[in-house]
C-alpha cells in the first residue's frame, strides 16, 4: 500500500540529500583573522564547532520543497495540508546546523517523518478502548454516500468477533434501497445479530433498539450503520444529530475513502463540526496505493485513524498504526 | 474554506480591473491563484500546469480586443481554455442502444443505472436494466426497487455468482426493449479478474456505450483508473455523480482528457430524477468557484414556465410583492435563494442571514399570505396599511404579526437586490452577462 507516494517521497529525499550536499562541499566561511584574534579557550571551540558543522540556507531547499508539494498534492494530499506539511520542514531544515558525523539523509529523513508524524497524529486501539469502557460500547458510524459504511460495520463486526467480543448491528440506513437486505447478508454470514425496521423506519429508533438489545442480552458492542449524508444537507445531518442524542455512542466513526480528493477535507470538517469525530476509518486503501486522503483527513479534524479498509473480504481491515505507515512511507523496499 | 478560495481569485480578477495594459505582475498572481483553484477542485495536478502555463502566454501576449478591459480578456482567455480542455458535452442518442456502466466501488453506478433508465423513459424509449452485480449483498434488491418505483423492467438473479450469465440471460429477457442498460459491480482498476470479467461483459452485450460513472469527490487517481478503463472497455461517456455535496468534480476532468471523451450527465441528488445533461460553462464555473450564470439563466427558464423571473428587473430594483411570489414559487425547483445567489458571479453580496435561510415551511406560509392580497397590493406593497394588514391576515388565516414579518421580509430582499446593483469598481453584471453571453 502507498507504494506510489513512497517512491515519490524517496526520489525527493534524495533531491534534498544532493542539494545539501552540494552546499556542504562548500567550505564554510570562517574569517581567517579570526583565528588568530580569539587564541581563549572559548574561541578556539567557537571555531571548531563552525568549522565542523554547515548551515542548511533556506533558497537552497526552496526547490526539491516545491517539488515536494507537487508530489503531496498529486498524491491528493488536499492543498493546505500540503502547505502544511512544507512549512514544518522548510522551518525544520532552513538555518539548522548539521553537526559533524550526522548524516545527510538521517536530517532530511527525521525533517520529513517528524512532519508527517506532527500531521497524522496517533493511531486508535479500538480493542483496547473497548476493553477498559462499560459496556455495551455504542459505536455509531457515519459519512457521506458510497463510501463504505455498511461493508465497513461488516468487517469490523468480524474483526471483533474475532477478538472475542459480541456484537449486535443495528441497521440504520433505512433510507437506501437494498441496503437493509446487504447489511442483513453480510450479518448471516458472520453469524452476527442484527436488529432491523423495515424501510424508511426512523434510524434512532432502530438504533435504540439495538442498544436496548444489547443491554438486555450483556452484548458487548453495538455497531450502528447509517445512511449515506451530505454534510450540506441540513436536514439529515440534524437527523444525524437526533440519532446521537438518542443511541448516545461512546464512539463516533466517520467513514471515507482513500480515492477522495480535496473535498475529503471540506466533509470531515464539516462531519466533525456538526456532528463531532472520535476516529476516522479510511476505506478503498487497496484501490490506489496512495495516502493522501489519510494525511488530509487526519490533519483536518485531528482525529484518529482507526482502521484502513483494503479489500472486498471481511479480513481486509487493518488496524491503522501512523509510526508504522510513516515507515511504510520513508523507509525503502519496506 | 472553499468559498475564500473562490474570492481569492476574485480578488486578483479585480487587480486586474480598469487596467488598459496587461501587468504581468498581476497575471501572474492570477495564474498562481487559479492553479490553486483548480488543484483544490481535484483537478490533475499536471494538467493544472499545463493549462496555467498555456493562459499565462496567451494573456500576456494576445492583444486585448478593442473595446474589452484586460480583467475580461483574461477571463475569457482563461473560460476558453478550460473549455478547450473539457471538449464538449458526451452525445447521447435517443434510439436503441447497450449501455454498459463501469466504475469503482461506491461511485453510484446502482443508483445512476436507475436515474438513467427514468431519462430514457421519459424520452418515450422503451427501457430495460440488468443487474449483473453478483458481489455486493442487497444489489439486485437495491436495483430492482429502484426500478420498480418507475415501472422498468429488471432482470438479475442474487443466486447466480457469475455476471456473464446473469447477462446472457438478461439480453434474452430485455428483447425488444430498445434501451438496455447494464449495471455492474464495483471495481477497481488494479483487479485483474475484475476488469477481465468487465472486458468479457463488454463484448457479450455488444455495448454501443460504455460509461464511466465517477464520484465528483475522486482525486488525482481519476486519472489512473479511468486511464486502466479506457484500456479494458474504450470508456466513451463520463457520468459525474454526488455533484450536490461540496466536491467540484474536478477529477471528472482527468478521466475526460484521459478517455477523449465528453462528460454525459451529472448527478445531483438522491432521488431518481436527479440527472442533468453536462453543461462544459456551467461545470467550468463551479470548478473556479465564480458562479453559474448560465445554468442559473436555465434553470430558472424550465422553472417558471409562465411569468418568468425578470432577473434584470430585480437588478434594478424594481422587485415588487409579485416578483417575491413567483421567486418563492419557483424556489421549491429552483433550490433555496442562498444558491441561487451563489449561482451568479458576484458571490461577494451580503444577503441578510435570515432572508436566506428561510424554511420551506414559512415560505409556504408566505405564499398563503400572498394569495389573500390584491394585484394591487402586490405590485404596490407600500399601499398596505394596517388595516389592509388586517384583513390579509384574516383572509389568509394568519396573524397580523406573520403578515408583517412578511412585509420585513420583502423589505430586505429588496433592499439586498438593490444592492447587488453595485456602484463603481464592483463586478459589472450585465457587462459580464454579455461577454459570457458572446464566447
Amino acid at each position: 500500500m502507498f507504494e506510489g507516494l513512497r517512491e515519490k517521497l524517496q526520489k525527493i529525499t534524495t533531491g534534498l540529500e544532493k542539494n545539501i550536499a552540494t552546499a556542504s562541499a562548500e567550505p564554510s566561511p570562517v574569517p581567517a583573522d579570526q583565528e588568530k584574534k580569539d587564541t581563549s579557550l572559548l574561541g578556539k571551540v567557537k571555531v571548531l564547532i563552525t568549522e565542523r558543522e554547515f548551515v542548511i540556507s533556506e533558497k537552497e531547499i526552496e526547490e526539491p520543497l516545491s517539488e515536494l508539494e507537487m508530489v503531496l498534492l498529486e498524491n491528493d494530499v488536499a492543498l493546505p495540508v500540503a502547505e502544511e506539511i512544507i512549512t514544518h520542514i522548510r522551518a525544520e531544515l532552513s538555518g539548522k546546523h548539521r553537526k559533524i558525523g550526522e548524516s545527510i539523509d538521517t536530517i532530511v529523513l527525521s525533517a520529513l517523518r517528524s512532519a508527517l508524524l506532527n500531521v497524522l497524529g496517533e493511531g486508535f486501539d479500538l480493542v483496547s478502548y473497548i476493553s477498559t469502557h462499560e459496556r455495551p460500547v455504542k459505536i455509531l458510524f457515519t459519512g457521506v454516500n458510497g463510501t463504505g459504511k455498511t461493508t465497513t460495520v461488516a468487517k469490523i463486526g468480524s474483526f471483533l468477533k474475532k477478538k472475542g467480543f459480541s456484537v449486535v448491528i443495528g441497521a440504520g440506513d433505512t433510507f437506501r434501497a437494498g441496503a437493509i437486505e446487504q447489511i442483513d447478508v453480510h450479518a448471516n454470514r458472520l453469524g452476527i445479530r442484527i436488529i432491523q425496521h423495515q424501510h424508511g423506519a426512523d434510524p434512532s429508533a432502530v438504533l435504540f433498539d439495538a442498544v436496548q438489545h444489547a443491554r438486555a442480552h450483556k452484548i458487548d458492542v453495538v455497531l450502528a450503520d447509517t445512511a449515506g449524508r451530505f454534510h450540506n444537507r441540513v436536514n439529515l445531518m440534524n437527523q444525524l444529530e437526533k440519532i446521537r442524542r438518542i443511541m448516545k455512542p461512546d464512539l463516533v466513526v466517520y467513514v471515507d475513502e482513500a480515492v477522495a480528493g480535496n473535498d475529503a477535507v471540506v466533509r470531515a470538517y464539516e462531519f466533525e463540526k456538526s456532528v463531532g469525530v472520535d476516529a476516522v476509518v479510511l476505506t478503498k486503501a487497496d484501490m490506489d496505493p496512495r495516502g493522501g486522503a489519510a494525511i488530509s483527513i487526519a490533519h483536518t479534524i485531528g482525529k484518529p485513524l482507526m482502521f484502513l479498509g483494503t479489500g472486498q473480504e471481511y479480513d481486509d481491515i487493518i488496524p491503522f498504526s501512523p509510526g508504522r505507515m510513516v515507515d511504510e512511507l520513508l523507509l525503502e523496499g519496506a | 474554506m472553499l468559498d475564500r478560495l473562490g474570492t481569492s481569485l476574485k480578488d486578483a480578477l479585480k487587480k486586474l480591473a480598469g487596467k488598459t495594459v496587461v501587468d504581468r505582475a498581476a497575471v501572474e498572481e492570477l495564474v498562481k491563484d487559479l492553479q490553486r483553484a483548480l488543484i483544490q477542485a481535484d483537478v490533475n495536478v499536471k494538467l493544472v500546469m499545463q493549462l496555467s502555463q498555456a493562459i499565462k502566454t496567451r494573456a500576456l501576449e494576445e492583444e486585448p480586443p478593442k473595446g474589452m478591459g484586460v480583467r475580461e480578456h483574461v477571463l475569457r482567455i482563461v473560460y476558453q481554455e478550460l473549455v478547450r480542455l473539457m471538449g464538449s458535452a458526451g452525445e447521447v442518442k435517443l434510439g436503441s442502444q447497450t449501455i454498459l456502466m463501469a466504475g469503482l466501488q461506491g461511485s453510484g453506478k446502482t443508483t445512476t443505472t436507475a436515474k438513467l433508465a427514468r431519462f430514457f423513459q421519459r424520452k418515450g424509449l422503451k427501457t430495460a436494466v440488468i443487474c449483473a452485480d453478483t458481489f455486493r449483498p442487497g444489489a439486485y434488491d437495491q436495483l430492482s426497487t429502484l426500478c420498480s418505483r418507475i415501472n422498468i423492467p429488471c432482470f438479475g438473479n442474487p443466486q447466480e455468482k457469475d455476471a456473464r450469465i446473469i447477462v446472457s440471460e438478461g439480453m434474452k429477457a430485455a428483447g425488444s426493449a430498445e434501451v438496455i442498460i447494464v449495471d455492474t459491480q464495483g471495481r477497481h482498476a488494479l483487479e485483474d479478474d475484475l476488469i477481465q470479467e468487465i472486458i468479457d461483459l463488454n463484448v457479450q452485450t455488444g455495448a454501443t456505450h460504455r460509461w464511466l460513472v465517477l464520484d465528483a469527490a475522486i482525486g488525482q487517481k481519476a486519472r489512473e483508473q479511468a486511464h486502466r478503463f479506457h484500456e479494458a472497455i474504450n470508456i466513451d461517456g463520463v457520468i459525474i455523480t454526488k455533484m450536490d455535496g461540496t466536491a467540484k468534480g474536478g477529477g471528472a476532468l482527468s478521466a475526460v482528457t484521459e478517455t477523449g471523451s465528453g462528460i454525459v450527465f451529472i448527478g445531483s441528488g438522491e432521488t431518481i430524477e436527479d440527472l442533468e445533461r453536462f453543461d462544459p460553462d456551467g461545470f467550468i464555473s463551479r470548478l473556479l468557484g465564480m458562479g453559474d450564470l448560465k445554468a442559473l439563466v436555465e434553470r430558472a427558464q424550465e422553472s417558471v414556465v409562465e411569468g418568468e423571473i425578470d432577473v434584470n428587473a430585480m437588478m434594478r430594483g424594481k422587485f415588487s410583492l409579485r416578483d417575491m411570489y413567483k421567486q418563492l414559487e419557483a424556489v421549491n425547483r429552483m433550490g433555496p435563494l442562498k444558491q441561487i445567489m451563489s449561482m451568479m458571479p458576484l458571490g461577494n453580496i451580503d444577503l441578510p442571514g435570515d432572508a436566506v435561510d428561510m424554511t420551506s415551511a414559512k415560505m409556504s406560509r408566505f405564499r398563503i399570505i400572498m394569495d389573500s392580497m390584491t394585484g394591487k397590493e402586490l405590485d404596490e406593497p407600500s399601499l398596505i396599511g394596517s388595516s389592509r394588514v388586517h384583513r390579509i391576515a384574516l383572509g389568509s388565516g394568519s396573524r397580523p404579526e406573520e403578515v408583517r414579518e412578511l412585509l420585513k421580509y420583502y423589505k430586505n430582499m429588496k433592499r439586498a437586490l438593490k444592492g447587488v446593483r453595485g456602484g463603481a469598481g464592483k463586478f459589472n453584471m450585465q457587462r459580464l452577462m454579455k461577454k459570457f453571453g458572446g464566447i
